[in-house]
């Protein structure tokens, strides 16, 4: 922490903050001295942090601001990133991003020796899927897969070019560079749409394009996913709350839900009987009319996912919870008493929807963590402290938590690394397991224990954190910039701060693909005399995502029937262009956008703003056309992404979305 | 017997159009009647307020009173109806309306409206109660049901009351005394009428 504060004190006075940031030196103040003096508070962030080249370093400052003013750990505080779906939680907890296997267990051979077990699978067939180096090495990002089809083969970091693509559930008008988007798809050999509605990656892929880039052995298919009313199961929160939802009616024409459609595509590729954990006459899933039981795929989630406490939140629990909804104070979350009539289970105690940690086995009772990090509380009350991740010691100084930082009631009243057998026998606390505990946990940590056994003696009996008790980290030494820095865009309208603020060097193999920083922000270092205009983009109340279901809807189609560009009264001005007008709004990909004009001083002269929910309209023409028949949402428009430009950030390769520059025209 | 009104806070809406979806989706009103909607003041600009109007279901409502064919009535519970059936669509009662709350479905030639619709406060129309009649012609008839308005009750914000205009007033008051501003609520004194000097508000506790 001493670190950021002498970079941030030497680098950014008022001044510097000013001429880079646009804020005044008095503005700065007045939000300072609010923070400062308003303890505690919460900063909330959705992607306009992340969705930049230096979107982890945005991220971090925000942390470290919080942990500045101590406002991590307790209630109110908190550095809060709201999610943009309601199950975008639990989708990243089950493991989808392509360097970790659930619950952020990582790739790492350990990690995939666990999974094996838990999910009833041979670990030797699990090896041989992949082929020689692959199966512990980070895959291509979502954001990359046309770079993943385009690239030259000798410049990737795998065998073959991406020939197949599934969407699932995801809206390709959320990702940038559409007009790359699009030749790719038409390279592709296959690509498959599994969603409710047929989405704009069907209009997309129908719509022709170039001819040369058109692969004619291409084949496309559509599966109709059910919605969420038309299937039950967990649903997890932004703030890690996981509720029970209950199907409403039965799925509609011939729509399917997502697991029975996973189910059918195992079956045909041969490995349903993994799938479901059927091996050696058990099986983890049972499977009923077609469909795995959705109650069996959260049993066997709960048996192997320790990291994260995503264990104690069995389907009975959670269906209490959903039944006896006003026992819970609606301001701690917490019960006070109750007893589900149906099943005897006594509520109290226990937070809403027992949010993530609830650690140990359901048994255990945890009551599941509303505020990470709370040293106010014992383990067993939603307590906890910051996790010993990063080792115990680094350039001769203790990483772990010092005399008597520790969690309220914990028998170690200074800061412990990670519990695994060896430290549980070196403490003496072995003996407290029991016999069967005791087979399952030799040779295995808190994380790699399936018995639950070690976090149940460390937490119930001794009240200290299974992961340890160490300090939080300020610098992320293995970051690019371990201190976060600010960096200037690839393309900006500030050729002056370029040199004091330059990007990342390139890098050759970033998630298994050549990533560019500085050759791109130096060759359009002056884009900014032919695009004056930054342009970012958002969301609207309306519309969700990509947008295609909720444009779909005409009690929300009607509130919103336009794609649109918010742009300064000043901007307008001078170029001609009165509010309602239609505008071209360009940018360096080479796309032009038809959009609606909306004259705000919502956004600064030098400022442009589009939503991102629009789809099917391209570079001003009407997609209509290339939609299934009778599948067209009621309000299309120009998806803001097909003109947004190359940009990734150095350490997730999130897409950036939220910084290009553009210039507008009256249409 | 209670008497219902609407009352918008603009301190507290955020302009998240929930009450107009609740509506709409409620009484299955077509595209393009709105019988609520969410009017912002100062867009884009410090100091930016929204607020969702409706039918207020005035106290002395001039709608009934220009009305040439009579099709007015109010309920017990203080809340204004009308009657489909002799509606003739001539729109004197749009032009009286402080709130614009009047709506007609169609732009016909030679001044075609169709039958006015408007705001309930989903108390349905002269029809038998929560009959599929009453339904096609006024949508929800949730007071019927023991129920209040679809959009008060969905909004996220609880900007948006509807109900008992003492109930209603209450937790107002409550409000502008924990805040400490605010005290004006818009549309009410034309609504329900403005206190004479030194009483009151109609339908307020003392």
């Amino acid at each position: 922490m001493d670190k950021v504060r002498e970079d941030v004190l030497k680098k950014w006075t008022p001044e510097e903050v000013e001429r880079v940031a646009g804020v005044p030196p008095e503005q700065m103040k007045r939000v300072a001295e609010m923070f400062a003096k308003n303890r505690p508070s919460s900063i909330i962030w959705c992607m306009g942090q992340t969705q930049h080249t230096i979107g982890n370093a945005m991220v971090r400052a925000s942390c470290i601001l919080q942990l500045a003013l101590g406002n991590i750990g307790v209630s109110g505080g908190g550095a809060n990133i709201y999610r943009g779906h309601d199950n975008v939680q639990g989708a990243t907890d089950v493991g989808p991003n392509p360097d970790s296997l659930p619950g952020y267990y990582g790739i790492a051979p350990g990690s995939f020796a666990h999974w094996a077990r838990v999910w009833n699978v041979d670990l030797k067939w699990l090896q041989g899927r992949y082929a020689p180096g692959m199966m512990s090495k980070a895959g291509i990002t979502v954001s990359r897969w046309i770079d993943g089809v385009m690239e030259k083969n000798e410049n990737i970091d795998q065998e073959s070019n991406l020939r197949g693509v599934v969407y699932w559930g995801h809206a390709p008008n959320s990702q940038s560079r559409g007009l790359e988007m699009k030749k790719a798809m038409d390279k592709l050999d296959l690509l498959v749409v599994v969603d409710p509605y047929p989405s704009a990656t069907a209009a997309m892929a129908a719509m022709p394009g170039e001819p040369a880039d058109l692969n004619k052995n291409r084949d496309v298919y559509l599966l109709p996913a059910a919605t969420q009313f038309e299937t039950s199961g967990s649903v997890t929160a932004s703030n890690r709350s996981i509720q029970w939802r209950e199907k409403v009616i039965n799925p509609l024409f011939e729509a399917k839900p997502d697991q029975t459609i996973m189910y059918l595509l195992a079956e045909k590729l041969g490995f349903a009987d993994q799938l479901v954990g059927k091996r050696d006459g058990k099986q983890n899933i049972q499977v009923a009319n077609g469909e795995p039981v959705i109650e069996d795929i959260l049993r066997e989630l709960n048996r192997g996912t320790w990291t994260i406490g995503y264990s104690g939140q069995s389907p009975e629990r959670l269906k209490a919870h959903m039944r006896n909804l006003h026992v819970f104070d609606v301001k701690t979350l917490r019960a006070k008493g109750g007893v589900d009539k149906e099943t005897g289970y006594k509520l109290d105690g226990d937070y809403f929807g027992l949010p993530w940690p609830c650690w140990g086995n359901a048994a255990l009772k945890h009551p599941g963590t509303p505020n990470l990090y709370n040293t106010h509380l014992h383990v067993m009350d939603g307590g906890g402290n910051f996790r010993a991740n990063f080792g115990v010691e680094r350039d001769g100084e203790n990483l772990l938590a010092e005399d008597g930082s520790h969690s309220k009631g914990a028998d170690i009243t200074t800061g412990y690394p990670e519990f695994d057998h060896v430290f549980l026998k070196k403490l003496g606390w072995w003996d407290e397991l029991t016999d069967e505990e005791k087979k399952e946990a030799e040779g295995k940590n808190w994380k790699t224990d399936l018995s639950g056994g070690i976090i149940r003696v460390v937490m119930k009996n001794h009240g200290c954190y299974p992961f340890g008790n160490a300090k939080a980290r300020a610098v992320v030494w293995n970051f690019p910039d371990g201190v976060p820095q600010h960096r200037e865009p690839l393309y900006g309208i500030r050729a002056d701060l370029v040199d004091k603020y330059p990007t990342h060097d390139d890098k050759r193999a970033f998630w298994r693909l050549p990533t560019l920083f500085k050759s791109v922000q130096e060759k359009y270092k002056d884009i900014g005399k032919e695009f004056p205009i930054i342009l970012t983009s958002g969301r609207l109340t309306e519309y969700e995502g990509g947008g295609e279901e909720t444009r779909s809807n005409p009690w929300l189609a009607e509130l919103q029937q336009d794609a649109f560009v918010e742009i300064n009264p000043r901007s307008a001005n001078d170029r001609g262009i009165r509010n309602g007008d239609y505008v071209w709004v360009r940018t360096p990909s080479g796309a032009r956008l038809k959009v609606k004009a909306l004259v705000t001083e919502r956004v600064g002269a030098d400022h442009a703003f589009i939503p991102f929910h629009f789809s099917g309209w391209w570079q001003g023409k009407d997609m209509l056309p290339f939609y299934p028949e009778g599948a067209a949402p009621i309000v299309r428009g120009e998806a803001v992404n097909t003109a947004t430009t190359y940009g990734y950030d150095s350490v997730t390769m999130m897409q950036e979305t939220k910084t290009t520059v553009c210039q507008i025209e009256k249409a | 017997m209670a008497r219902m009104k609407f009352l918008c806070d603009a301190e507290r809406c955020i302009e998240c159009n929930g009450c107009v979806t609740a509506c709409k989706n409620e009484n299955e009103v077509p595209w393009g009647v709105n019988r609520r909607r969410v009017v912002t003041l100062n867009d884009g600009v410090p100091g930016e307020r929204s607020i969702s109007v409706a039918c207020m279901h005035c106290s002395d409502a001039p709608c009934m009173a220009v009305c040439p064919v009579d099709c007015f009535y109010k309920t017990e519970d203080g809340v204004v109806l009308h009657d489909k059936d002799l509606c003739i669509g001539c729109g004197y009662c749009f032009y009286a309306c402080p709130f614009g709350a009047p709506q007609f479905p169609q732009a016909g030639a030679f001044g075609l409206r169709g039958k006015m619709d408007k705001c309930t406060f989903c108390a349905g129309g002269p029809e038998k109660d929560s009959t599929a009649e009453e339904f096609k012609k006024y949508g929800s008839n949730r007071l019927a049901m023991g129920k209040l308005p679809a959009c008060a009750e969905m909004c996220s914000t609880k900007a948006l009351l509807g109900g008992d205009g003492d109930v209603i007033a209450d937790i107002y008051r409550a409000r502008v005394f924990k805040r400490g501003k605010g005290s004006e609520v818009w549309g009410w004194g034309t609504a329900y009428g403005k206190p004479p000097q030194g009483q009151p508000a109609q339908g307020g506790k003392t």
